[in-house]
């Protein structure tokens, strides 16, 4: 007899789903997740999208993630279904976006017997994940997916993997809803909630005796959510130092602001680095000290005291010697040094900084950002920045495939909120970018989503735009289109003599008429003449479109901080050289 | 090395080395063990020992100890990773404990061919203390415990015994901080 407070497996997910407020999934079906399938037909509050491959499944959830602040959820089958998303899990696991991936596996009795579509899931998924699941049991069902989506969105967030086998599926059993689940401490790794008062007095003390301080902002700042973007623009205002962000830091702080030096690291800006470079003070918020931003280690920073706000334990000491940390939230951190700053009187706003304001104006003067646009050829940078004078104006949602163009996107895009600048940065997984568009386009519907590409990874996950026109996306692919693997081709021609192996895209595809054939719209610019039309035709269908950019194919990306190098020793332009005994220890680098 | 023998021992200096003894109290789950190896194996961290045995059956606790090999910034990043894993309860250095003891168990089996052979070997069992599991006519199996130091002056010891045989099976270090 079947008790009416069972539920099967599959109907377990599907209310504990709706439990975690979950409205959008991405997946794509197959044998050993069929029983969930039926359960999604017969029912109304949860949107499945159907993308072409499960990578693009997991990138839209990424993407989902990135641009809503909420867990992003994606469904697949076993086998080829989940190794199909090892990269996207390991892309999630390095930039600490919380998604849930729910994955199919052969019957339980069949585990361990090379079944069709059989592989060890969570084997496989462990060092990609931030914690993994094979549920053999169906009354563990409700309490291990509550359990999943409160560790991948709490303390550093990440993925996070469920492995469901098909008889658990069908197996019955009640269900537990979130608000009986009580969690243990130790599983959930959340960090502290406790403000580190001497770690705020600490840093305030010696915000008041620096005479060269910087705050250096990661992409933590994002993830602690809107409010400490909102703390920290509180107190950099207060205090008038400058602030650098790194790549995933970007939007945490205003771009246009006049206290921002930009993005620093690897191409990051002059300015930026050379600041790094001579600091007394450093700040650092919810950033981990990532090779592409420190360069050199033994020349990174070397006279500054450095504070690092991070809640993630494991990111202290890693790379770089810090004087002062705390694990605390960064929106709680924040908060409570701008209320000491306040309720203690401290007077900041009587430091200017006035030397090294006016040093760092100095660099500035370099213009490490500028390029000669000529009248004929579009140069990327340029492409970037119109893209940017034409659409500021909209709320919009920047995605990026990984390469030269993902650069100069940073570099001239600017953003001024979070959330707005979903891009792959830890793993730089060429591909990301599109089927992020498509889950940061069903979070925000009515803005304006850009996936800005490179011709060479735009083709790594192209059949996502198939995905665009069946749920009527209206993403724009705006295409840097070099008809080159433009940052190989850089790395070859700085340290592998200009011997371009394999990086020219031959037999690229008619971009216009790919979207075309999609039902998509395509349009080209060819030269510097036709750009300003072809975006704002782009812009103005509300449709998915393919905008095809025609670039100079030879345009380099600099500033550069060559591998092997130190902040102060970046090329500024193709005239710069570098040492050669820097370019020898170089080669050997990523 | 700040942990003291359980047992008294002949010779007390140790080699000055950077090894470390790592407790780490887990949920007794499925894939527990196979998470702590690949965090080194993926990090690049040494593993010399690894321990593992569920301690608290009311609570579903395992102990694992990892005797492993590196510089203090190495064992601190190790200790964070190991934190992070989700069912790890904790992770601590004995070394950084005020107090803490520490054990080895191994059996050692030895064949010898004469008796002069079996009064040495006699000489160094007394000396250490060892117990006696089994004894042949020309073989003899004995248990040792204590440190891993000691353990290995012992079979250091046998070494300089020419022309016997030995095969042995060692626990690794377990530890425990007071």
């Amino acid at each position: 007899m079947d008790n009416e407070n069972e539920y099967t497996g599959a109907d377990i997910l599907l209310k504990a789903l709706k439990d975690q407020e979950v409205d959008t999934i991405f997946g794509y079906p197959g044998g050993a997740v069929l029983p969930i399938y039926d359960a999604i037909f017969g029912q109304n509050f949860l949107k499945h999208v159907l993308v072409r491959q499960e990578a693009g499944a997991v990138h839209a959830a990424e993407g989902y993630a990135r641009s809503s602040g909420k867990v992003g959820v994606l469904l697949v089958t076993s086998g080829p279904g989940v190794t199909n998303v090892v990269t996207g899990l390991t892309d999630a696991l390095m930039d600490s976006i919380p998604i849930v991936c729910i994955s199919g596996q052969v019957p339980s009795h069949l585990i361990g017997t090379d079944a069709f579509q059989e592989c060890d899931t969570t084997g496989i998924t462990r060092p990609c994940t931030k914690h993994n699941y094979l549920v053999k049991d169906v009354s563990k069902l409700s309490e291990t997916i509550h359990e999943a989506f409160k560790i991948a969105s709490s303390g550093r967030p990440g993925p996070v993997l469920i492995d469901i086998p098909k008889d658990v599926q069908f197996a019955k059993s009640k269900y537990i809803p979130k608000k009986d689940i009580s969690f243990r401490g130790h599983r959930i790794k959340a960090g502290s909630k406790n403000v580190d008062i001497n770690f705020v007095q600490e840093l305030v003390n010696h915000i008041k005796n620096s005479v060269r301080p910087i705050f250096y902002v990661g992409g933590g700042c994002l993830n602690s959510g809107p409010q400490a973007s909102q703390e920290l623009i509180k107190l950099v205002n207060k205090t008038n130092i400058p602030i650098t962000t790194t790549l995933h830091g970007l939007g945490c702080f205003p771009g246009e602001d006049k206290s921002s030096l930009g993005m620093l690291g690897m191409h990051g800006n002059y300015e930026a680095n050379l600041a790094m470079n001579k600091c007394d003070l450093m700040i650092n918020v919810g950033a981990r000290f990532d090779d592409r931003v420190t360069g050199r280690l033994d020349a990174f920073s070397p006279d500054s005291v450095k504070f690092h706000i991070d809640i993630d334990q494991s990111s202290i000491n890693k790379n770089v010697k810090v004087d002062f940390h705390t694990n605390t939230d960064i929106t709680l951190t924040l908060k409570e040094i701008n209320s000491y700053i306040e309720s203690n009187n401290i007077e900041l706003e009587k430091k200017d900084y006035t030397n090294w304001w006016g040093q760092i104006n100095d660099w500035r003067k370099k213009e490490c950002l500028h390029y000669e646009q000529g009248e004929e050829i579009i140069k990327p940078q340029h492409a970037i920045s119109r893209l940017y004078d034409l659409t500021s104006k909209n709320d919009t949602f920047i995605t990026t495939e990984v390469g030269q163009h993902q650069m100069w996107a940073a570099q001239y895009y600017k953003f001024s909120k979070p959330n707005r600048w979903i891009t792959s940065g830890g793993l730089g997984t060429m591909g990301f970018g599109m089927p992020a568009a498509v889950g940061a386009q069903m979070a925000n519907p009515d803005s304006l989503v850009i996936d800005i590409a490179g011709e060479a990874s735009f083709l790594m996950n192209v059949q996502e735009i198939a995905t665009a026109v069946q749920y009527k996306l209206p993403i724009k692919i705006f295409i840097l289109n070099n008809e080159y693997m433009g940052m190989v081709r850089q790395w070859q021609e700085l340290l592998h003599g200009s011997r371009y192996s394999e990086s020219y895209v031959d037999a690229l595809p008619d971009f216009k008429k790919l979207a075309e054939s999609f039902n998509a719209v395509g349009v080209r610019a060819k030269n510097i003449s036709e750009l300003d039309d072809a975006i704002n035709e782009m812009v103005s269908i509300d449709r998915p479109v393919i905008a095809d950019i025609w670039v100079d194919k030879k345009e380099n990306c600099f500033p550069m901080i060559p591998s092997g190098a130190a902040h102060h020793e970046m090329l500024l332009s193709k005239y710069d050289k570098e040492k050669p005994e820097n370019q020898e220890k170089g080669k050997v680098l990523v | 090395m700040s942990s003291t023998s359980v047992y008294p021992t002949p010779i007390n200096a140790f080699k000055q080395s950077k090894r470390s003894v790592l407790s780490v109290i887990v949920d007794n789950e499925p894939g527990i063990l196979a998470r702590i190896v690949g965090l080194f194996s993926g990090r690049g961290y040494n593993i010399e020992a690894l321990n593992v045995t569920v301690v608290d059956i009311k609570n579903n606790l395992s102990r694992i100890t990892i005797e492993t090999l590196g510089e203090e910034k190495v064992i601190s990043q190790i200790i964070a990773q190991l934190e992070k894993l989700v069912p790890v309860h904790s992770a601590t250095n004995l070394a950084n404990l005020s107090e803490s003891y520490e054990a080895e168990i191994c059996l050692v089996k030895i064949e010898f061919d004469n008796n002069d052979q079996d009064q040495k070997i006699l000489n160094f069992a007394d000396i250490y203390r060892t117990r006696t599991v089994q004894k042949r006519q020309n073989i003899v199996v004995y248990e040792i415990s204590g440190t891993s130091e000691r353990i290995n002056k012992f079979l250091d010891d046998l070494n300089t015994i020419g022309g016997i045989k030995v095969e042995l099976v060692r626990s690794g270090p377990i530890g425990l901080g007071i």
